[in-house]
C-alpha cells in the first residue's frame, strides 16, 4: 500500500462507526484499528486521548495526547494548550504550548478550537493574574480582527475578559468602556451588566448601579452568561453573586 | 376470487417488506457495527467504567440501570444541588491545609444515580505533569471524606428520563493548598 493509500484507509476507518459512544470498547478499538493502518494518521492519535480528558482520567489523556502532539505538533500543540488551560486550569503549561505554535507556524495565527492563540492567551495571563499580558494578548487579538473583519466580528467575551483584567488592575475607565462594548455588541449580558454595576457602585453611583444590575440579573435568568461546556469558565458568575451585589447596593442606598 | 387475489398481493407486499427490514438489519449488523473487530483485552468496558467490586462505598448504592450509564455533562447535565459556587464553598470552607506539602491533581470519579444520589468512589492520583503519584494519605482522607458529603445531586436528564450519569471533582493542589476545582 501506498502512504497515499494507507492515509485513505485510516481515515476511512476512523470516520467508520460514529454509531457508539466515545470510549467505548467498539470506537476506542476503531480509533487503535486506524492508527495501526496509518500511525501517520494524527487525526486518531489525538482522539484516543479524548474521552479520557472528558471523564477526569488526566494520566491516560496526557499519554495519548502527547503522542498526538509528537505526531503533527502544528495541529496539536495549541490544540494540547486549550486541553492545559480548561481541563486542567495549568495556564503557565497552556501558555507554552500557545507560544510554541508561534515557532510552529511562522506569520500563521492558529485557532485551536475556533478561536485565535491570542485570544486563549490573553484569558491564560488573566488566570495567572497577570493582568498586562492578558491586555496585551486581547489587545492583539481584537485588533487583528477588527483590521481583518471588523469590530462586530470580534468575540464579545473578549471584551468582557479584557475588561475584568482592567477592573481587577483598578483601571475602572478602560474596564468600563470593554464591558460597554460587550453590552453594546450582545444586548443581553449578565457578566458585562454584573461588572458595570460594580463599577458604578464603587464610584458611588448606586442608584444607576442598582439599575444595571437589575438589567443583569433579568439576562442572568434569561441564561445570558457567560459558560462553557464541560468545565466551568473563567471568572463564571453564578446568581448569588448578582443577589449578593445587589444587597450591598440597595444597603447604600438606603443608609 | 377476487379477495384471494387481494389476499396474496398484500402478502407478498408484506414478505418484501419484511425481507427489505430483515437484510438492512443484517446489512447493519455485519458490515457497519461488527465490521471492526473489538479488543475485549484491551478495552473489556468503557474507559469511564468503575469496577463495583473495587470502588469505594458501593455497598447498598444502586443505579438505576447498569447498562445506560451517561456522562455528567450529557444533555442536561447532572449537577451538585448547591451549584458549583455551593460546592466550592463547601469544600474551601471545611479544607484545612495540615502543612501538606503535596501538589498535584487529586481527582474522585463516582456515579449519580438517577435518583441524585452519589457513590462508587474511586481516585486517581496525579503529579503537577498528570504522571500518577501519592499523595499524603491524611489528605486524600480528608478530601474523600468531605467530596463523599456532596450528598444531594441534580441527576442528568437524558432522553425524557433522569440517569445515572459519571461524574468527577478534580481538585489541583498546590503545596497542600486547593487552587482549583474542576470540571
Amino acid at each position: 500500500m501506498t502512504a497515499v493509500e494507507r492515509h485513505n484507509l485510516a481515515e476511512k476507518t476512523f470516520k467508520e462507526g460514529p454509531y457508539f459512544y466515545q470510549g467505548s470498547p467498539e470506537t476506542m478499538s476503531r480509533i487503535e484499528r486506524a492508527i495501526e493502518i496509518d500511525p501517520t494518521y494524527c487525526d486518531a492519535v489525538r482522539e484516543l486521548s479524548v474521552a479520557y480528558l472528558k471523564r477526569g482520567i488526566p494520566h491516560k489523556w496526557k499519554t495519548e495526547m502527547d503522542k498526538a502532539v509528537i505526531c503533527n505538533p502544528q495541529i496539536w500543540q495549541p490544540f494540547r494548550g486549550y486541553n492545559y488551560l480548561w481541563f486542567y486550569r495549568d495556564y503557565k503549561k497552556a501558555i507554552a504550548d500557545f507560544n510554541a505554535s508561534d515557532t510552529l507556524t511562522p506569520n500563521f495565527i492558529d485557532a485551536p478550537q475556533g478561536h485565535s492563540v491570542d485570544y486563549w492567551r490573553g484569558i491564560a495571563y488573566l488566570g495567572l493574574n497577570d493582568y498586562e499580558n492578558s491586555i496585551y494578548f486581547f489587545d492583539k487579538y481584537i485588533n487583528k480582527e477588527i483590521e481583518d473583519s471588523g469590530e462586530d466580528w470580534v468575540e464579545l467575551t473578549a471584551f468582557l475578559y479584557r475588561g475584568i483584567a482592567y477592573y481587577e488592575n483598578n483601571n475602572f475607565e478602560e474596564a468600563l468602556k470593554n464591558f460597554d462594548k460587550q453590552i453594546h455588541y450582545a444586548k443581553q449580558t449578565a457578566d458585562g451588566k454584573y461588572y458595570k454595576a460594580l463599577i458604578l457602585q464603587q464610584q458611588d453611583k448606586n442608584e444607576k448601579a442598582l439599575e444595571v444590575l437589575n438589567e443583569a440579573i433579568i439576562d442572568f435568568n434569561d441564561e445570558f452568561f457567560n459558560e462553557r461546556p464541560y468545565v466551568e469558565t473563567l471568572r463564571q458568575i453564578y446568581i448569588q453573586d448578582l443577589e449578593q451585589l445587589k444587597e450591598t447596593i440597595e444597603l447604600k442606598i438606603n443608609k | 376470487m377476487k379477495n384471494k387475489k387481494i389476499v396474496k398481493a398484500v402478502l407478498y407486499g408484506f414478505s418484501t417488506i419484511l425481507l427489505v427490514a430483515v437484510g438492512y438489519v443484517c446489512y447493519m449488523y455485519f458490515f457497519i457495527y461488527n465490521k471492526h473487530e473489538v479488543d475485549k483485552k484491551k478495552y473489556p468496558h468503557t474507559v469511564e467504567y468503575i469496577n463495583p467490586d473495587k470502588a469505594f462505598l458501593n455497598t447498598g448504592f444502586k443505579v438505576c440501570n447498569e447498562k445506560f450509564i451517561v456522562q455528567y455533562y450529557n444533555p442536561e447535565r447532572a449537577r451538585y444541588s448547591k451549584g458549583k459556587n455551593g460546592l466550592r464553598q463547601f469544600i474551601l470552607s471545611n479544607y484545612k491545609n495540615k502543612n501538606y506539602s503535596d501538589s498535584g491533581y487529586l481527582n474522585f470519579r463516582f456515579i449519580i444515580n438517577c435518583n441524585g444520589e452519589a457513590g462508587r468512589y474511586i481516585i486517581h492520583e496525579n503529579d503537577l505533569n498528570l504522571n500518577p503519584k501519592k499523595f499524603n494519605k491524611d489528605l486524600v482522607g480528608q478530601l474523600f471524606n468531605l467530596t463523599t458529603k456532596l450528598k444531594k445531586w441534580n441527576p442528568n436528564f437524558t432522553q425524557n428520563e433522569f440517569r445515572d450519569s459519571y461524574m468527577y471533582i478534580s481538585y489541583r493542589i498546590e503545596n497542600g493548598e486547593i487552587i482549583e476545582i474542576l470540571p
